[in-house]
């Protein structure tokens, strides 16, 4: 009887966190629902046949698994660099990492394009002739884009690292090789899989990219295809079966990773610490100067070709324009709610994870859990808004409601995004705290308050991720869009689509530049300074 | 948290009150979006037939013109839409057989488009014809023939994909209205010294704009952008021996239009100069009315087309699929 009750007072206190993951997953299936009643089995085996298809899973399996190791092949030197030394500019490039991953594929090819391109920067000063079109142009933008990921990914992942161990390593004298192997390697491995898993979804969707710099046909994705399916053909039983498909390949992807990889065990490390300073060698030196070179190559000429425009006569019109304006706002209109609510969401499933975590026959939820929120990366984000215009619509909701959709479509495909920042620390603090919780009968809020201060730096990153995310969207407010709900992403849209190129990359500067002030906020006043440790 | 819902709450009254401020008919146009820009052909548009109706024009924008469709078939029959403008000569097939187009009742006689207008549903708004624009500074000897492009290996090429972009299934139907049966062979042989294919114009154009190409698909008007706008000349489209594929854009009104007379008002305006001298510096492409007022003088000098090639809209229609698939297997042999 007793033990009944404590469950039922259990459930009460997780009430929030269920309204919170059952609203997700009910707005999720409902909308799924809504684009399956469209459907028709009958053909599902003639597209299966369908050889084309084929070629594409295979390319596109391909290209994301050369992306995404390529990508987490050159973060984790990095990140190791990253965290043992102190440069100037150190801060200024993380913050540059973090935005990578939004800026508009349009503008992110150009500045490719300007650099490697046949008339590009290598072209004409060094004379080397880079093959873009293929592979290497694919890898090239894909890496571009996760790789400064990754390495904030897998910085995370060393904030988890006990101060003790690294006290250890110091009074022993280990060598950065040696403090690798055994110090950081166990807690990159933690991170691993999920960085990998959010890095091979984001390339195997990969869309523009792949046509773009894929030079023909050849180089396709499952996106095309849907997209095609949805848009010129208005098939919606083949989109929602490529959909399922796409979805059922990750799936498969995921499990595949999550089996090797080694089960989620947090370790007590009881603060955060500082890196202390391990013995450095010229070897040392030299390893880390050539693979930090080698990533700045990678990612800094592209930026410094986006950034360009600042230059050009036509910035000061742009920047001044009403209109620039007008989208700043609705960018930040849809951005900042749809960010808080993302987090809440992504808090909500933090705290029902770590409920079940090693907890008997719950512990499976956990992982679950985690996916049910990574799946949204799997349904691309057309379809996903497309089910849930038909939803609304069927609903009796009109025009007017657009804005809260476009909301709420960013909010949680900012989830999968979310739920890697939070998690890790969030099952950190229930290792650290539980006990000390039931012993004393701390609930609710309480736990938040204890726990505020060092989970704040993971909340605000989390929080900037989901802005950047909802401030570079393109595709879910493109489809809901009305005049009067033109975001900066689609304002840029706008003026390449009708010949103003350079118009268009000076507000991509715009949006860059507001995306990385907005970042900076966000950690800075969420997160405090980062200096401060407990 | 309490923030978080007060903004909301506030966010949701001021967007309550902005629709609810005008009390005067509201006519809802589904667009393109570039169509509506502040530089587009739409807000003075909406200012001529403002000051005719009486009511309010509404641009519904959507990013391209087959997302016009597919944004009305989604909200089907209980669509807001009284009009839809921006799609083109082949969607027109397609978007018929939706069910959910009524025929517009303007007269069309007038209309000057490469074929004679005799469609009851549509009412085209302006028109091109479909072209590789090259860099005269750049390329000394440019194409004159579609053969040419297509023949020439030096040429480097960038088109669209006809699977997500309307030029793209331009150069498809072009393709097969010069080749016919050969037109896979073609392909193949375009296939060879192609850059790249892209999945919208504006990245294929912004790409040749950077010199990754010697050609483009775009349209013989794109040249007077250059020129009107910016004041560079050396922008030119290539002539096509062949002759051109055209591009009409057409916009029709709903059956179930909430606003049906103002469709219809709106229908017929599509026709006078107040809608027609906006397109040729708005949406660089060729009136469809004879007009009063000459365009700029760079329309006189794009190529012309020594002949007009069109493919049967029923054929089209039937066909496309096959055509892309046709495509597809000869540019992946």
């Amino acid at each position: 009887m007793i033990y009944r009750l404590s469950v039922m007072r259990q459930l009460v206190r997780l009430l929030p966190a269920l309204i919170g993951v059952l609203l997700f997953v009910l707005v999720g299936a409902a909308s799924l629902a809504a684009l399956l009643h469209h459907m028709d089995m009958s053909q599902w085996k003639g597209y299966l046949q369908d050889a084309y298809l084929w070629r594409i899973i295979r390319f596109s399996l391909w290209q994301a698994l050369l992306s995404s190791v390529l990508s987490l092949l050159i973060a984790i030197p990095v990140a190791s660099c990253l965290s043992h030394r102190e440069f100037k500019g150190k801060r200024v490039l993380l913050q540059l990492f973090a935005v990578s991953m939004v800026v508009p594929t349009i503008v992110a090819i150009l500045g490719i394009v300007v650099v490697y391109g046949r008339s590009g920067w290598l072209a004409d000063g060094l004379g080397v002739h880079v093959p873009l079109y293929g592979l290497l142009g694919i890898l090239l933008a894909h890496v571009f884009f996760n790789m400064p990921l990754a390495v904030r990914l897998l910085i995370q992942g060393y904030d988890l690292i006990p101060s003790g161990q690294w006290r250890l390593a110091s009074q022993l004298g280990f060598s950065r090789g040696t403090s690798f192997r055994l110090i950081e390697w166990p807690y990159i491995k933690k991170v691993l899989p999920g960085a990998f898993v959010l890095i091979f979804m984001l390339c195997f969707s990969s869309f523009s990219v792949v046509l773009s710099l894929g030079g023909g046909p050849k180089s396709s994705t499952l996106e095309v295809a849907i997209y095609q399916a949805l848009r010129f053909d208005f098939d919606l039983d083949k989109a929602s079966f490529l959909s399922l498909l796409q979805v059922a390949i990750c799936t498969l992807v995921a499990t595949l990773i999550y089996k090797v990889a080694p089960k989620n065990q947090q370790d007590v490390s009881l603060l955060r610490a500082q890196c202390f300073f391990v013995k450095d060698t010229r070897v040392a030196r030299c390893f880390d100067g050539f693979i930090m070179t080698l990533a700045l190559l990678l990612v800094l000429p592209p930026f410094v070709a986006i950034f360009d425009p600042i230059f050009s006569a036509q910035f000061l019109p742009t920047l001044l324009a009403p209109a620039t304006w007008q989208a700043l706002w609705v960018s930040l209109k849809i951005a900042l709610p749809a960010a808080m609510l993302s987090v809440l969401l992504g808090g909500c499933f933090g705290v029902l994870a770590r409920m079940a975590m090693g907890r008997g026959w719950w512990d499976f939820l956990p992982s679950k859990l985690e996916h049910l929120g990574n799946m949204i990366l799997m349904v691309p984000g057309l379809v996903l808004a497309t089910g849930l215009f038909l939803l609304l619509r069927s609903l009796g909701f009109g025009l007017q409601s657009s804005y809260w959709v476009v909301v709420w479509v960013n909010a949680v495909m900012a989830l999968p995004f979310v739920l890697r920042v939070l998690m890790p620390v969030l099952y950190q603090q229930e290792r650290r705290y539980r006990n000390v919780y039931s012993s004393l009968g701390i609930y609710g809020w309480s736990r938040f308050k204890i726990e505020w201060s060092l989970i704040r730096s993971s909340v605000a990153q989390a929080l900037g991720y989901a802005l950047l995310l909802s401030l570079g969207d393109m595709g879910v407010i493109a489809l809901f869009g009305s005049q009067g709900l033109v975001s900066l992403p689609l304002y840029l849209f706008q003026l390449v689509g009708s010949y103003r190129l350079e118009e268009g990359a000076c507000v991509a500067v715009i949006l860059i530049s507001l995306c990385l002030i907005l970042f900076y906020l966000a950690t800075r006043v969420i997160g405090g300074k980062s200096d401060v440790r407990d | 948290m309490n923030k978080f819902l007060l903004s909301s709450c506030a966010i949701a009254g001021a967007l309550l009150s902005f629709s609810s401020s005008s009390f005067a008919e509201t006519l809802n146009v589904y667009t393109y979006d570039s169509f509506a820009s502040d530089w587009g052909p739409g807000p003075k548009i909406k200012a001529n037939f403002e000051k005719e109706c009486g009511c309010d024009v509404n641009f519904v924008t959507v990013d391209s013109s087959v997302g016009i469709l597919s944004r009305v078939q989604l909200e089907g029959k209980s669509s807001e839409a009284d009009v839809v403008l921006g799609l083109d000569l082949n969607l027109m097939q397609k978007a018929k057989q939706t069910g959910l187009l009524a025929e517009s009742g303007v007269d069309t006689s007038h209309v000057v488009t490469p074929t004679p207008w005799t469609d009851p549903v549509f009412v085209p708004f302006d028109q091109g014809y479909f072209a590789f624009i090259y860099n005269s500074e750049t390329l000394s000897s440019p194409p004159t023939s579609l053969q040419d492009i297509v023949e020439n290996q030096n040429l480097r090429v960038i088109y669209q994909d006809p699977r997500t972009s309307t030029p793209g299934l331009g150069l498809l139907l072009w393709m097969k209205a010069v080749y016919g049966d050969k037109a896979a062979d073609a392909w193949a042989t375009l296939a060879k010294h192609t850059v790249t294919v892209t999945k919208g114009w504006y990245d294929g154009y912004s790409l040749f704009l950077k010199g990754e190409s010697d050609v483009v698909l775009s349209y013989t008007t794109s040249p007077a952008y250059h020129v009107v706008a910016e004041g560079k000349h050396q922008y030119k489209a290539a002539p096509a021996s062949e002759g051109f594929y055209p591009q009409v854009e057409v916009a029709a009104m709903l059956k179930n239009a909430p606003h049906p007379a103002l469709a219809k008002q709106f229908m017929s305006f599509i026709l006078t100069p107040g809608f027609q001298s906006t397109v040729a510096t708005g949406n660089w492409m060729f009136p469809v009315i004879k007009q009063d007022k000459p365009l700029p003088a760079v329309f006189k000098t794009l190529p012309k087309p020594t002949k007009v090639l069109t493919l049967d809209a029923d054929e089209v229609a039937q066909q496309r699929k096959a055509w892309i698939n046709e495509w597809l297997e000869a540019t992946t042999r």
